[in-house]
Formats: structure tokens, sequence, C-alpha cells
């Protein structure tokens, strides 16, 4: 068969478009953003309480005293877990992809309902939309939007849409044939037949598309923060990437919150805006006479004054945060400029990303760090979206992306020099210390080595040299997962003390936590060790001197790195800043070295910047 | 006057619908088409309905009716062929005109109602009304009026589905009235309905139709219902009209196997009327005749009686004379009016035939059958009435009739046969 270079078609599509649509991307870009940032500001504004009972209120209304009581507390726990704003960033993201995805899904599905060829044409699309990998559309939306929200709405609509467009579709079809043909039968234009009877008619099943497609923006929440969209996703993808169950359980809950909150809220507002739910509802109430407490509903004049009062006293007691935080300028060169840094969620990477963004911050920078995918982390520096990345590991692991993306970075150099890559075992695994010693202990081990994501290099080398060269490929089984789930399996074998072989890399916090072993590498199969470098997106570099002159300069020991990722460990998670501030306060000196104040003149290196 | 006529409709459905017409232009078959995956659905309709009348279209499922109708208001545009509405042609009629002639003039009511159920009964009789525009309080006024024409004041704020089946097609007939429209269609209106419901409607529809003097087309596949309603009726078979008539003209004398099939188990005794099977009397009598010249009457027609009328112009009919009375008055003086006995038990030519037997038992002569003016109209001898209600009509009886042989005669000479065979 010949080969067939579908992906390089599509990859330069995506280049095309770059080059030729930027400014749509552009325009698309500051929409959305306009619009998250809008939301976000009315939902996360107001006090975390404040806010809760507005939600409860709106429960209240469309559904009655218990719902407005359970949602109160539902919001509240969230809250006291300190994922408020975490949520709040989360229902924004929703309710903006979810408006836009009803807005473009309703026409569309009234189209299909009205021509069998536009239905024939859209379903295969939709087919695509809803069954293709959101990795797969995510790159390309970061390289046309950029990290963080804009790709989370996107990527949430695409997802979200189709189910809005199969039940509109199906809601309008659903229509007694009869009913349409009566409208037609009395003259009735076509438009007005779909006002009038038609769209009605289909608005139970409408209004249950448009719920499928808020629980589905819901679902897409953990993806979006893969690619930078702050919100409850960070949190839960965070968690997984450092096996955190505590904290990965409060994200969980709180999603959960939100889902069941947005579930039953949308369903009720199906029954109150359809006719027909507004009827079965008058006759439930009507047949239910003993007219409980836990059923009262408040008019809906009531309701919705109610929570129009609530959200005016919010503005009034001035719980909108009106000014932006002003960053506290320590005397540095910084001025408030913004630098925007990336990790990903390995510890070296958390560890010196969250070392820089500290010490910048002392010194008059807005640093901020967010956590990314690699792939999305280097598509977002060669963008500027992102100006720093500290944790690039060459010359072997991350060199597909230099040459991808190469000439948009400047390198600036190597701030560690001993990388390695090995299978590593728990010390109580006694007599095995090198690579040799795995075999015929296959026995022992389960016949399995846990390895880690199918697709990273580190694995790629093991299966197709390192174990085949220690004759080890027939006896073991390199099992793929992730790296959550190698560290998930070691944390439970090592606690039932069983011996079990992972696929590990220094530095490494389970080096620190767990006594393990480093087999050795007697054939040296393993190749030549990588350094971890800083690259900087190349004008970033230029526009930032002092950092990038810093950040050149920047080396760490493995003594250390171990120390701040410890340090960052025993912070707990979610307090990697307290973490690393406690490591700098028992270690003085480290800050000066890596950002010197030039004594009396309060200004870094190069003050005489122009 | 002619309000609606169809002419030489076709309706075509599948893939290239006027070649299809025609092949069957050039006698090609219906099954034939279907074969090529076309469905004929109407072939060659002509009729034409008047001001006022109610006309029936009957036949079973799926044999054209529904199409038929859609395209008497242009729901369907037909393949080929015309219909015309108060002399306009509905196929020349722009999309947007078409709906405002139907919005107007033209309403339909369903088998199953299609009563909006997303909006109240009130509502629902207003419709076509909101579609025409009219304001809210003088749309909702005529609604209520329409509403209390088919017995349903009171029921405006109700919803569709708290009403019983017969009272929701009450509603579907309100909102077809509402709107003042010339004519009404009607697609088995009332099949879906109970029988004694569907009786109670089609009285109603009756008597509302003595008010309104409406033009009516009825679809049913029930002959009964056909022929209580129509006062013509239309068979359809296979997407043709095979016949066209009068109730009893289809019942006596049926086109073809098909339609006598279809006949064969309708209650004639309701269906049939005096009218339809009375016969000329033999001996017709003045008052002021001679006794012996009705004698000799009698004797050349080989009659037992005579009936006696009035003198011209009047002829009235005011009694009945046998031989035997008139044979012993035969040699005196006086007129045949002192001698006859009178005429007490007459019938109506359009009472149905279940009532012609109680009178006709009475006596042994012919049943006479007088008209609203008291003229003799006709008589129904008994053995007439008894061969009518047992009648299996054939189609022969078409052809005989065509030529001009007297079916009467015919009638009781099977009697006899069958009595001699038994
Ligand atoms: N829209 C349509 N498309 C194809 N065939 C149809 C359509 N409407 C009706 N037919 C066919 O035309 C024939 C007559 O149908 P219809 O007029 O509904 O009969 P009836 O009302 O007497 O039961 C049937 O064979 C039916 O299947
Ligand atoms: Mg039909």
């Amino acid at each position: 068969m010949p080969r067939l270079h579908l992906g390089t078609w599509a990859e330069s599509t995506v280049n095309w478009l770059t080059h030729h649509f930027s400014w749509l991307f552009d325009a698309i870009s500051s929409v959305v953003n306009h619009m998250y940032n809008g939301v976000e500001w009315v939902l996360g504004g107001p006090s975390p309480l404040l806010m809760a009972g507005i939600l409860a209120l709106v429960a209240f209304w469309l559904r009655g005293v218990l719902a407005g009581v359970l949602s109160f507390a539902g919001f509240a726990l969230i809250d006291s877990i300190a994922q408020w704003d975490q949520a709040m960033q989360s229902l924004s993201l929703v309710v903006v992809s979810a408006a836009v995805a009803v807005v473009l899904a309703v026409p569309l599905g009234i189209w299909a309902a009205r021509s069998r060829s536009a239905s024939m044409l859209v379903r295969p699309v939709l087919d695509v939309m809803q069954t293709l990998p959101a990795f797969v559309y995510l790159i390309p939306a970061i390289i046309f939007f950029s990290l963080g929200t804009v790709p989370a709405v996107i990527a949430t609509i695409v997802f979200a849409m189709p189910v809005g467009v199969r039940m509109t579709e199906l809601g309008i079809r659903q229509v007694d044939a009869e009913l349409v043909e009566a409208a037609d039968a009395f003259g009735t234009s076509p438009l007005k037949t779909l006002l009038r009877v038609q769209l009605p008619l289909a608005l139970p099943t409408v209004m249950a598309g448009v719920n499928q497609v808020i629980m589905l923006a819901l679902s897409m929440v953990v993806i979006g923060g893969m690619v930078g969209a702050a919100g409850l996703g960070a949190t839960v993808f965070g968690a997984i990437s450092q096996v955190n169950i505590g904290l990965g359980f409060e994200g969980g809950v709180a999603v959960v919150i939100l889902a069941i909150y947005l579930d039953r809220v949308t369903g009720a507002l199906g029954d109150q805006v359809s006719p027909l739910g507004r009827r079965a509802l008058a006759r439930m109430r009507a047949s239910a006479h003993g007219l409980s407490f836990a059923h009262y509903r408040p008019r809906p004049v009531v309701g919705l004054s109610a929570v129009v009062t609530l959200a005016l006293v919010a503005c009034g007691t001035g719980v909108f945060s009106g000014s932006p935080s002003s960053p506290t300028a320590s005397g540095g060169p910084g001025h408030g400029q913004a630098v925007h840094i990336g990790d990903f969620d390995w510890d070296e990477s958390v560890a010196s990303a969250n070392l820089w963004q500290q010490v910048l911050s002392d010194r008059g920078y807005k640093a901020t760090v967010n956590t990314y995918d690699p792939g999305a982390a280097y598509t977002g520096l060669a963008s500027g979206s992102l100006d720093y990345v500290t944790d690039t590991w060459l010359p072997t692991t991350h060199a597909a992306y230099i040459k991808q993306y190469g000439k948009n970075f400047t390198d600036l150099g190597s701030w560690y020099g001993h990388t390695s890559l090995e299978i590593a075992v728990p010390s109580y695994v006694k007599d095995v210390h090198s690579m040799a010693d795995l075999k015929g202990r296959a026995g022992e081990f389960g016949g399995r080595i846990v390895g880690i994501e199918p697709g990273a290099g580190e694995m790629k080398l093991l299966q197709s040299k390192v174990l085949p060269g220690y004759g080890l490929d027939k006896e073991y089984q390199l099992v793929a997962s992730s790296t959550a789930g190698m560290l998930a399996e070691l944390k439970r074998d090592y606690a039932a003390e069983k011996p079990v072989a992972v696929v590990l890399w220094s530095p490494h916090w389970a080096y620190s936590t767990y006594q393990l072993t480093k087999l050795t590498d007697p054939k040296g199969l393993w190749g030549a060790s990588d350094s971890i470098h800083t690259e900087a997106n190349r004008s970033s570099a230029a526009r930032l001197p002092h950092v990038t002159s810093w950040m050149r300069k920047f080396h760490m020991t493995e003594a250390q790195l171990g120390s701040l990722e410890a340090a960052i460990q025993a912070a707990g998670q979610g307090h990697v800043t307290q973490g690393v501030k406690a490591w700098l306060a028992k270690n003085p000196g480290v800050e000066n070295a890596m950002a010197p104040v030039v004594a009396g003149s309060g200004s870094g290196p190069g003050s005489g910047k122009n | 006057m002619t309000k609606l006529a169809a002419e030489h409709v076709f309706k075509i459905f599948g893939r290239r619908p006027k070649e299809g017409v025609r092949r069957l232009q050039e006698g090609a078959d219906r099954d034939r088409l279907r074969e090529d995956g076309t469905t004929a659905a109407v072939i060659d309709a002509s009729f034409t309905v008047q001001e006022g009348e109610i006309f029936v279209i009957m036949g079973l499922s799926g044999s054209g009716k529904s199409t038929l109708l859609r395209m008497l208001n242009g729901l369907l545009e037909p393949t080929s062929g015309r219909v015309l509405f108060d002399g306009q042609d509905l196929t020349a009629l722009s999309a947007k005109a078409l709906r405002d002639m139907r919005s107007r003039k033209i309403s339909m009511v369903f088998q199953h109602f299609a009563l909006f159920p997303h909006r109240s009964v009130l509502e629902n009789a207003a419709y076509g009304l909101e579609v025409q525009g009219v304001p809210r309080a003088e749309r909702e006024k005529r609604a209520a009026e329409a509403l209390d024409l088919v017995g349903l004041d009171g029921w405006g704020p109700h919803w569709p589905d708290e009403l019983s089946g017969g009272m929701q097609q009450r509603v579907g007939l309100a909102r077809a009235l509402a709107t003042d429209a010339d004519l009404l269609l009607m697609d088995e209106s009332f099949s879906a309905l109970d029988p004694l419901i569907r009786r109670d409607m089609q009285d109603q529809l009756l008597d509302l139709q003595q008010r309104l003097r409406k033009t009516i087309v009825f679809i049913t596949h029930d002959l009964n219902e056909a022929m209580r309603l129509g006062d013509r009726i239309a068979v359809m078979r296979d997407g043709r009209i095979v016949q066209i008539g009068a109730a009893a003209d289809i019942l006596s004398h049926p086109a073809d196997d098909y339609v006598a099939g279809f006949v064969q188990d309708v209650d004639r005794s309701r269906v049939l009327t005096a009218a339809s099977i009375m016969e000329r009397p033999r001996v017709i009598v003045s008052t002021d005749d001679q006794p012996d010249a009705v004698v000799r009457a009698l004797r050349t027609d080989k009659a037992s009686a005579a009936f006696v009328v009035s003198p011209a112009p009047a002829l009235r009919l005011v009694g009945t004379v046998t031989e035997a009375q008139a044979a012993a008055a035969a040699d005196g003086e006086g007129t045949v009016g002192e001698l006859m006995r009178a005429a007490t038990v007459t019938a109506q030519p359009d009472a149905p035939l279940a009532d012609l037997l109680a009178p006709a038992s009475r006596s042994d002569l012919p049943l006479p059958v007088v008209d609203g003016d008291g003229r003799l109209a006709g008589v129904v001898p008994q053995l007439r009435l008894l061969a009518a209600l047992g009648d299996r009509p054939t189609p022969a009886d078409r052809a005989d009739r065509s030529d001009g042989s007297d079916t009467a005669g015919r009638a009781d000479q099977s009697i006899r046969e069958e009595a001699a065979s038994a």
C-alpha cells in the first residue's frame, strides 16, 4: 500500500490557516475571552457565600425549598474545600461554551430538521465532532488560539454542540405530522409553523438537548485544564499527575456538585419554558393538594426579584473586586511586567518554575506559572503566550519539540546536569542492582515492568534497545499506562512490600519518598544522559533582558533540587508557593544568587536599560 | 352552482411522476407502475361538487382518498390535471396566494383531530383566525361562537386533552367553522370515534349543514356513513373513481363487482327510500270517472285495484277502489268518488324502507307514496319492498335498467324464482 501523507497535509493545512487567518482567530479569541471574563467577573466577583445564596435562590425558584437548601449546602461545601474560585472559573467556562454551543446548535438542528439533505450533510460532521478525541483538535486549537481559556472553550463547543443539534432536529421531527399539516391546511406560513407549532412542541426535547450540552461541557472541564484553562480541571489534572488522591477527590467532589446543580436546574428550566411542561407542573401541583412546605416554589416574579435583589446587594457592598490586585513590587527591575512560565506535571518542572515565579515576584515582576501537557507548553512557548519553559530535557527527551519550534526559541542553557533514565525497584527487593540482575526473576515481578505513557521516548528506548540488550524482552512485558498510573502502582506495591519494577527517571521525588534502587546500566544502553535546559520565547528573551540573563546563569545541584521538591511535597498539595518560600528561607543565599540585586541602586544588573 | 371541480386529476408519488401519467394514459396498469417504485395514488379523477352539497368520497384504505382531498386545497399539487375552486384554478396560484385561499376559504377537519396540545380549546378554535391576522378580541369572540355552534359553550379555557374524543373533534369542527370558510374538507373525521358518538357527530353535522349550507367534501371508508351523509357519493378503488351517484343509485345499481361487494353489507332498510324502489301505479282513475270504465281498465291491466286522484290539475291522491267495488256499482249511476275507500295509509318519498314495513302490512294494496303536495308519486307493492330489502344487486341490474326494462317486474320475478327453487 502506498503511504498516504494525510498527517502532513493536515499539518500544512493548519500552518496555512495560521498564516492566512490569524486575524480571524485573533478576533474569535478576543470575543471568547471577553465573554469568559465577563461571566467570570459576575460569578467569581461576589463573596462565595453570597454567590452560593444567589445560586441557591435560582434552584429554589425553579425547583423548590429542598433544592434551594441542598444547593446552598453544596456550594458551601465547595467553598470550604477551597475550590470556590476554581469552581466559578469552571462554571464560567461551562456557561460560555454551552451558550455558544446552544446558539449554534439550535438553528443548525432546525435546518437539519427541515431539509433532508441538510440533515445528511450535518450528520457525519457531528459524528466526527463527537468522536474525534479531544487531543486531536486541542493542539491545532492551541496553535490558532494560544494557550488558556479559548482553546478549552473551543474544544468544549466542538464536543458539546452535536448533541444540541441532534436533539433539536429530533424534537422537531417528532412533532406529529398531522399537526404540521393542520397548520399548513389553515394557511400558516412555514416560518410561523416553525414558531407557533413545531418549536413549542419540540421544546421539551430541545431543552433536554440543552441540558446534555451543559453536562458534556462540564465533562470537558478536566481536559480544559490540560491546555491551561483555569478551574477545577486544572485542580484535577494537577492532582492526577501528582497522584494526589486527596486533592483529586476534592476537585472531583466540586465537579460533581456543579454537575448535579446544573443538571437539576436546567432540567427544571426545561419544564418552565415549554408550555406543555408548565401544564404538567400545574397539574401535578393541583393534584398534590396538601401543598407541603417542601414543595413550595415562589412565583417567577418573586423568585426573579429575589435573585436580582441579592445580586444588587452584592454590588452595593462592593464585593465585586473592582480594582485589579497590584503586584507587591519590592524594589526590583520588574515594574509589574508580566512573565508567563509554563511547567509540566513533572516535579523538577514544578519546582524550578515555581522557584522562579517566587524569585521574580520578589523582584517586582508579575510572574505566573501554569501547568500544561508538554506539547501544549511548547506550542504556547512558540506562539509567545508563554515566555519561559524551565524544564527542557536535551539532547534527547524533548528534542522533537526543539526541532519543530526551535527557531522561535532562545536556549538559555542547562541548569541541571545529571538526569538519567532507568528502571527502579524498591530497596526491599534483594540482590537486584543492575539491569542484568532482572534476568530469570520475572516470576517475582509478575512478568511485567510498569511503564508510563506509551508515546514517551523512554518507553520506546526501553522496548527497542534496553530490554532486548539485556535479553529481557521475552521474559518481561512492558506495560504501558501513564506516569500517574505508574506512580499509583508503585505506591500500592510499596505499601504491600511486593516486588515491582517501574520505569523511572532522575531527578524524581519518588526517590526521596520511597527507598528505591536505580538499576545500573553496565552496557550503557540508555545512552548519554540529558541535561535540563531553560527555553525562552525568542522575543520574550529580548523583552525581558534581566530575567533572561538571570536564567542563563541559573544552576541547581541534585541536593538543592531534591530538598526543594521535598519542601514542596511537605507543604502539601495546592501550597506549592509556601513550600518554595520555606525552602528559600532555609537557603538564604539562593535568591540573590539567582537574581542578584545591585546594592544601593535597588535595581538588578543592567539597570541602565532603556 | 358548481363550487369545486376536479378535471382529470392525477397524483403520482415516486420517480418521474410525469412519465407515470403518460404511461397510465397509454393504458399501463397501476401495478406495473408500482413494480417500478412509482405509486399512482390518484388516477384521472374528475367530478364536480355543487354549492351546499355534501360530497362523499368513499373507498378502502390506500385507495387514494386522502391524496385526492389534499389536492382540493393545494396541500398537494396534482401531477397532472386541474382543480377549480369558484372557477379559480388552484394549480395556477402562487404558494402565498394558495395559503391565503386556505386560510380564508377552505378549511379542514382531520381524522385524529390534530388539535394543538399547547393551546387551549378556545385558542385552537381561534387558530385559523389568528393566521388570518384577526385581532385577539374579535377572533376570541368568533371562536367562542363557533364553539357554541358545536355545543361546546364554556369549554374554551380547557385543554384539548381534558376532552373526550367526540368533544375534541367538535373543537376540530369549530376550528374549521370559525373562519367562515365556504368549503369544508373532512378526512375520515369521524372514523376514530366510537360508533354511538360517531352517529351523534353525523347527526350534528347534518343539523349544522341544514343551518349553514356549507359545501362539504367528506371522506370515509364506512359505507353506512357515506350513505347517511352524502348527497352524492364517489366510490374510489385503487386510485380511480369507479362510480359517482346518490346513495340509493349506488346501492341498487353498482357500477361493477367491486362496488357491489362493497355495498353488500350495508343496512339497506335505512339507506334505501320509498322513492328509490317505488313503481308507477298500474291504474289511476279520477274521482269523476264512471265505475264501468274503471272495471275495464283494471281488467286490461290485470290489476286488482285502482288509485283515485282528484281531477286535474290538482291530481291529489284521495282513495282507492277495488275491481269488486267497481263491478258492484258498474250498472248504476254515480262516480268513483262516491264508492271509493279513502286513502289513509301513505308514505313520504324520502321515508327509509324500514319505516314502510308497518304501513305496508296494514293493507293488501300497494303502499301509495305521496309527495309534499299530496300528489301520488308512486306505489310500493309489498313484494317489491321485501325484494328490495333482501336484494343482492349485481352490476347486471344497471345494464337491464339502461335498456329500459321494468326493474320492479324483475324483482318480483326473482322472488318467485327463489320460491320455486326452495
Ligand atoms: N407522500 C407520499 N409518498 C408516497 N406515497 C404516498 C404518499 N402519500 C400517499 N401515498 C400512497 O398513495 C396511496 C394512497 O394513499 P392515501 O391517499 O393516503 O389513501 P387513503 O386515504 O385512501 O387511505 C397509498 O398507496 C399510499 O401509500
Ligand atoms: Mg386516508
